[in-house]
């Protein structure tokens, strides 16, 4: 199991391998937001605090996008693109900073 | 209209149109004095920058304003501030106008740049900080997003202290005489404006106000409404007293407030309603209070909301649906900013009881915090449903207090 901890929310959700970020906020009923939902509109963007490398690696459109808004924080990724790729750990992800 | 571009610094000419006959504004807002698109050009010893364009049939209009004060040769810079239809309008027009111009948009602004024109057009990003140059004049760019779409971002022109400030300080309030201290009384669409357009933003009118601060500003542009060029601290107090009184009541209370809203038919729901504010109200730093949606208004119910850090309504279920007043109160949520707010619904049933599951299934939309399921009651509640009421109430203010939720999924 893998524990996504939402702080912003006060969600603790265990999940699974392969299971995307989008789907533990969407189903946890976090707050965060999400626009198009496919990695083009920068609404999703948040910040791993742990655990980043416990998600699957950051794709082009992510690159792209990050680049657009002008920061160069390895730890910002956007939640739609995200899922988990561990069988274990703990990953911590705040969406107010 | 008159075809002047008026003057209103030593480099910078309004070019932008007038809109006299606009009644209803992006579906929500009534313009009972119409409205203007405001458009500007700033001049320098080594060229031209146009600050936004106008709605796309005012086209004609700020061409001709436009080509009273350059050619169009001599445009160095467009920069949109933002790119919604009103002040991108006549952008791709432009361009072809003046291909040699180099288009600045903030880095948000990319993607609806792509969605807005259907074609692949050169663009320069801007952050805070960064600066074009028109020779002897230097446009400063300051990232002001959500104000009041994700994009939005504003400049400052340092040699005579212009706050471009897209639509923040705006008003829908035509009038051709422009500036603050010539047009009408405008403090009422002023306002009307702010709480229909900036009000759900009010933390990043905040931080915009932070930016704002490092500037000493003489005039103000915005992208609607009159020029402000009397007084503008006063404009930049007003932003910062509306925006901060919702935190300034909670100073005063001091405590986390927590409202419930109920509609009843046969008084189950409002029993439902009394209990779960009890159990709420045991946990200390919360404040529980209940409303019978029935008697509030619509301004009642906004203010409320606004204030309160979890918001949990009831609702019977009729016709298998939830009450309108349930509906409306929701709908409220319009003017208002809803991420971090804790939800939850209720409800007493006779037949179906659908009606805790949509408004459920609707804060969640709304992008409210949803922690726990919602709870429902076919008709009377019991004792021991009471109780399960009373410990619903005291979950949602714990977690509300800072209590952490764990779950599978």
């Amino acid at each position: 199991m893998v524990t996504v901890s939402l702080k912003d929310d006060n969600i603790i959700a265990h999940t699974s391998v392969g299971k995307s970020l989008r789907e533990v906020a969407r189903k946890s009923g976090a707050s965060m937001e999400f626009g198009c939902r496919v990695g083009d509109c920068s609404t999703c963007i948040a910040k791993v605090l742990k655990g980043k490398e416990l998600l699957s690696p950051i794709n082009d459109k992510e690159l792209l996008v990050l680049a657009a808004v002008g920061t160069e924080d390895d730890s910002l990724r956007l939640m739609c693109q995200c899922s988990v790729e561990a069988e274990e750990g703990e990953i911590e992800i705040s969406y107010f900073f | 209209m008159s075809a002047l571009a008026a003057q209103v610094s030593d480099s910078v000419h309004f070019i932008g149109a007038f809109d006299p006959k606009i009644r209803t504004f992006d579906i929500i807002m009534k313009t009972a004095n119409g409205s203007s698109y405001n458009s500007y050009i700033v001049r320098g010893s080594e060229g031209v920058a146009i600050m936004d364009t106008v709605k796309k049939e005012f086209s004609a209009e700020f061409f001709v304003r436009l080509e009273s004060l350059c050619n169009y040769e001599e445009i160095k810079y467009i920069v949109l501030h933002h790119l919604e239809p009103d002040h991108s309008g006549a952008l791709e027009e432009l361009m072809k106008r003046s291909p040699q111009a180099k288009l600045i948009i903030s880095g948000r602004a990319v993607m609806m740049l792509k969605g807005i024109i259907k074609a692949d057009i050169p663009f320069e990003t801007a952050n805070t900080g960064k600066q074009i140059s028109l020779g002897d004049k230097t446009i400063e760019f300051l990232s002001t997003p959500f104000l009041h779409w994700p994009d939005t971002m504003s400049s400052y022109l340092h040699e005579e202290k212009i706050l471009f400030s897209g639509d923040v300080f705006g008003s829908h309030y035509y009038d051709e005489r422009l500036f603050d201290d010539e047009v009408g009384d405008f403090s009422y669409a002023f306002k009307y404006y702010y709480e229909h357009i900036m009000r759900p933003f009010k933390q990043y009118v905040l931080q915009a106000l932070n930016l704002y601060n490092r500037f000493e500003i003489k005039t103000i542009a915005p992208l609607h409404g009159p020029i402000l060029r009397t007084n503008p601290q006063y404009y930049l107090d007003k932003y910062e007293e509306w925006s901060s009184e919702e935190k300034f009541r909670k100073n005063t209370f001091g405590k986390k407030m927590l409202s419930v809203f109920y509609m009843s038919s046969y008084d189950n729901t409002h029993k439902m309603a009394e209990v779960i504010m009890e159990g709420a109200d045991t946990i200390e730093g919360i404040v529980a209070s209940m409303y019978d949606l029935a008697s509030l208004d619509e301004k009642n119910m906004i203010d409320l909301l606004e204030e309160s850090d979890a918001i949990i309504v009831g609702s019977p279920t009729i016709n298998g649906d939830a009450v309108k007043p349930a509906w409306d109160l929701l709908s409220c949520m319009a003017f208002l900013e809803s991420q971090g707010k804790i939800g939850a619904a209720f409800g007493s049933y006779g037949w179906t009881g659908e009606a805790p599951e949509m408004l459920h299934d609707r804060m969640r939309w709304l992008k409210f915090r949803l922690p726990i399921k919602p709870i429902k009651i076919k008709l009377i509640p019991t004792e021991e449903e009471l109780d399960e009421c009373f410990a619903f109430g005291k979950e949602v203010a714990e977690i509300t207090m800072g209590k952490m939720v764990e779950m599978e999924i």
